[in-house]
């Protein structure tokens, strides 16, 4: 998989690069919105990761660009937070999704595989993760063949930890992605903790093993 | 203190210091004018006394005739000691006036004579009809300038403030319509008046740095906020990656932890900073008519399950007809701000209620009374705790949101339940 991030900011990029690169694509990047058009009109890319404030022009041009060349790379917009307008034009210009800065990296690789998922038929719509199976059509989850019943942010969280398997996830990157910015962080986490224990509880109760793993405190990994 | 335009007062000062002279002038023209008479009449007395006295050296013998005959003069018994005691002595009185036909003011005089041994009084009288119309015309006359002079300058105190004050009150009018941020779109108002020209001047340039300073400030804030994203962003994204390094996190848990909380909460509030100054720049004025319900019944959607988690209830009684002229972005911010505070303040004494009627949108939950003071509880960083959690922005958030859409945010407390209510300024 075959990912372009434009992004003007040099150590962010370079960390996102090594960031999705930890997670298996193939990753370039550019700071400007004419080296982007370059290479979009030069080389094929499964997807697109272009923020809109770019020091040569609006990263939105870029999407009526690919558009117009009918690529098939899917793209997924950086907006400034608040920023609706962008986000609304953005979407109506053709692009599959958009993510606010600053974002965590675990959200932007859930939103990019769940893309990437939806758009490439080759994808695969089964995450799986040792005995724990998650069917992304259907929704239904099985451990070891026994279905278990999950609640909406149960499943949704299962979902966010299998996109970022063997990762640690922030409690933070977890609560936004939850509940978005609707309560206070602080108040989050003990609600988060109680749906990791129930998640982490249903899983075990049906043979699974403890994949979800406290880090120090801060956050969470689902490994081995 | 009570205040008066300043043209009632000088015409009040005005009108009492004409009052003044007036007084000063009446009576110093009647003690001239009785001075006058006085003059008049004492030389007319004193001349029929000297006549009179002549007249009895001249005529030794037959005076007693001649006496009966002269009017006014009074042979005084032993019973007159009354007149003997108080002449001579001068009154004043109305006597028919025979010639005329008519009634007249006389002046009398009685003095004590002595005639040959005998003790007479002697009543002389003059005539001051004339003197004393004189003084009473002076007096009417002088009235009457000062009741034309004092409406004269009442009507002209009103005529000027009419027409010389008037480029005066309009400047007044554009001080008090200005608005830090606005400018004034109103012409410079046309004077020939240096003083109010020179205020004009200064009230203009006044606004000229408070317009620029605003703006820097605007900016600064802007910059600020939008700015420090990024770097912010990296240093959380280099923060997740120590905390991915099982190395570092076993030194350094704590170290660690304190950087990444602090950037999220400096990367917050830069972004509701943000938020603010755009409410500010007025980014968003897509106002719509929203019909409230379905926003609000989806936001207590949303929140539901963390207020289950909290213990709290939440309670709607909705009323299909409310509609507020908002944007909607605005709407959403501005519910989010108000449940958040709701869930992060309530107690499960009761449960947090949404209610709205056909003008009043109200949120309400339970909770110990504010520690802080209710007026300053919408602005920024007035909070009572300092958890950094919390931002300090949201309340005021909501403020600035309702300011810019005509809408009046109020906070109260009763029944053990903090009520904040928001309802349309213009009705």
């Amino acid at each position: 998989m075959k990912i372009l991030v434009v992004e003007d900011n040099y150590q962010l990029a370079a960390d996102l690069s090594s960031f999705l690169e930890e997670n298996g694509f193939v990753v370039e990047y550019v700071d400007t919105l004419s080296k982007a058009r370059s290479k979009v009109s030069i080389y094929t890319y499964d997807l697109v990761v272009v923020d809109i404030g770019l020091p040569d022009g609006s990263g939105l041009d870029l999407i009526s660009d690919l558009k117009g060349n009918s690529s098939p790379a899917s793209i997924l917009i950086v907006t400034a937070k608040n920023a609706i307008e962008d986000k609304v034009r953005g979407l109506e210009l053709g692009a599959d999704d958009y993510i606010t800065k600053p974002f965590h990296k675990a959200e932007l690789n859930a939103r990019i595989r769940s893309i990437l998922r939806r758009n490439k038929f080759s994808g695969s719509n089964l995450l799986q993760f040792g005995e724990v199976k998650v069917d992304l059509l259907s929704m239904d989850v099985t451990v070891n063949e026994t279905p278990i019943d999950l609640t909406r942010k149960e499943y949704d969280l299962l979902v966010y930890f299998m996109y970022n398997a063997k990762k640690v996830i922030t409690k933070e990157s977890i609560a936004e992605h939850l509940w978005g910015d609707h309560i206070d962080q602080a108040d989050n986490f003990d609600f988060l903790y109680n749906h990791i224990k129930n998640l982490r509880k249903k899983i075990i109760g049906a043979g699974g093993k403890g994949y979800i793993q406290s880090v120090y405190g801060m956050g969470y990994k689902f490994s081995d | 203190m009570q205040s008066f335009r300043l043209l009632t007062k000088t015409t009040l000062i005005y009108l009492v210091f004409i009052a003044l002279t007036f007084f000063v002038s009446v009576r110093y023209l009647t003690l001239k004018s009785d001075s006058y008479i006085n003059t008049q009449t004492e030389g007319f007395f004193e001349y029929r006394q000297a006549k009179l006295q002549r007249m009895a050296e001249r005529h030794q013998t037959e005076i007693e005739e001649r006496l009966h005959e002269m009017h006014g003069l009074k042979l005084l018994t032993d019973a007159d000691s009354l007149i003997r005691k108080k002449a001579p002595y001068v009154r004043d009185s109305l006597i028919l006036n025979q010639e005329k036909e008519e009634v007249n003011m006389f002046r009398l005089k009685t003095i004590i004579v002595d005639i040959n041994g005998k003790n007479y009084a002697y009543t002389m009288r003059i005539n001051i009809e004339d003197f004393t119309k004189l003084r009473a015309d002076l007096l009417e006359s002088i009235t009457k300038a000062f009741v034309i002079l004092a409406l004269v300058i009442t009507l002209f105190s009103l005529f000027l403030s009419g027409f010389l004050l008037r480029p005066f009150y309009r400047i007044l009018e554009q001080m008090n319509l200005y608005k830090v941020g606005k400018g004034i779109d109103e012409p410079l108002v046309k004077t020939s008046t240096s003083e109010f020209k020179k205020m004009q001047s200064l009230f203009r340039k006044m606004v000229c740095r408070t317009e620029e300073d605003y703006r820097k400030l605007k900016e600064y804030t802007e910059n600020m906020a939008h700015e420090i994203q990024t770097p912010l962003a990296i240093i959380r994204n280099k923060t997740e990656n120590l905390i991915a390094d099982s190395h570092v996190m076993e030194a350094h848990t704590s170290t660690v932890k304190a950087i990444y909380d602090e950037a999220n909460h400096l990367s917050n509030l830069g972004t509701t900073l943000n938020l603010l100054t755009k409410i500010e720049n007025g980014e968003y004025s897509n106002v719509v008519t929203v019909s409230t319900q379905a926003v609000i019944e989806r936001h207590v959607d949303a929140v539901k399950e963390l207020v289950g988690l909290k213990a709290l209830s939440i309670e709607t009684n909705l009323n299909q007809s409310h509609s507020l002229d908002i944007d909607p972005f605005l709407f959403d911010i501005l519910l989010k701000n108000l449940l958040r505070n709701a869930i992060r303040y309530g107690t499960n004494a009761g449960s947090i209620t949404i209610s709205t009627t056909s003008n009043t949108l109200t949120i309400s939950n339970y909770g110990e009374p504010l520690s802080v003071k209710p007026e300053r509880i919408f602005e920024r960083f007035y909070s009572s705790n300092t958890s950094s959690s919390s931002l300090g922005l949201g309340l005021s958030l909501v403020k600035r949101i309702c300011d810019l859409n005509q809408l009046e945010v109020k906070y109260s407390y009763g029944n053990g339940q903090h009520i904040f209510s928001i309802e349309n300024a213009r009705n």
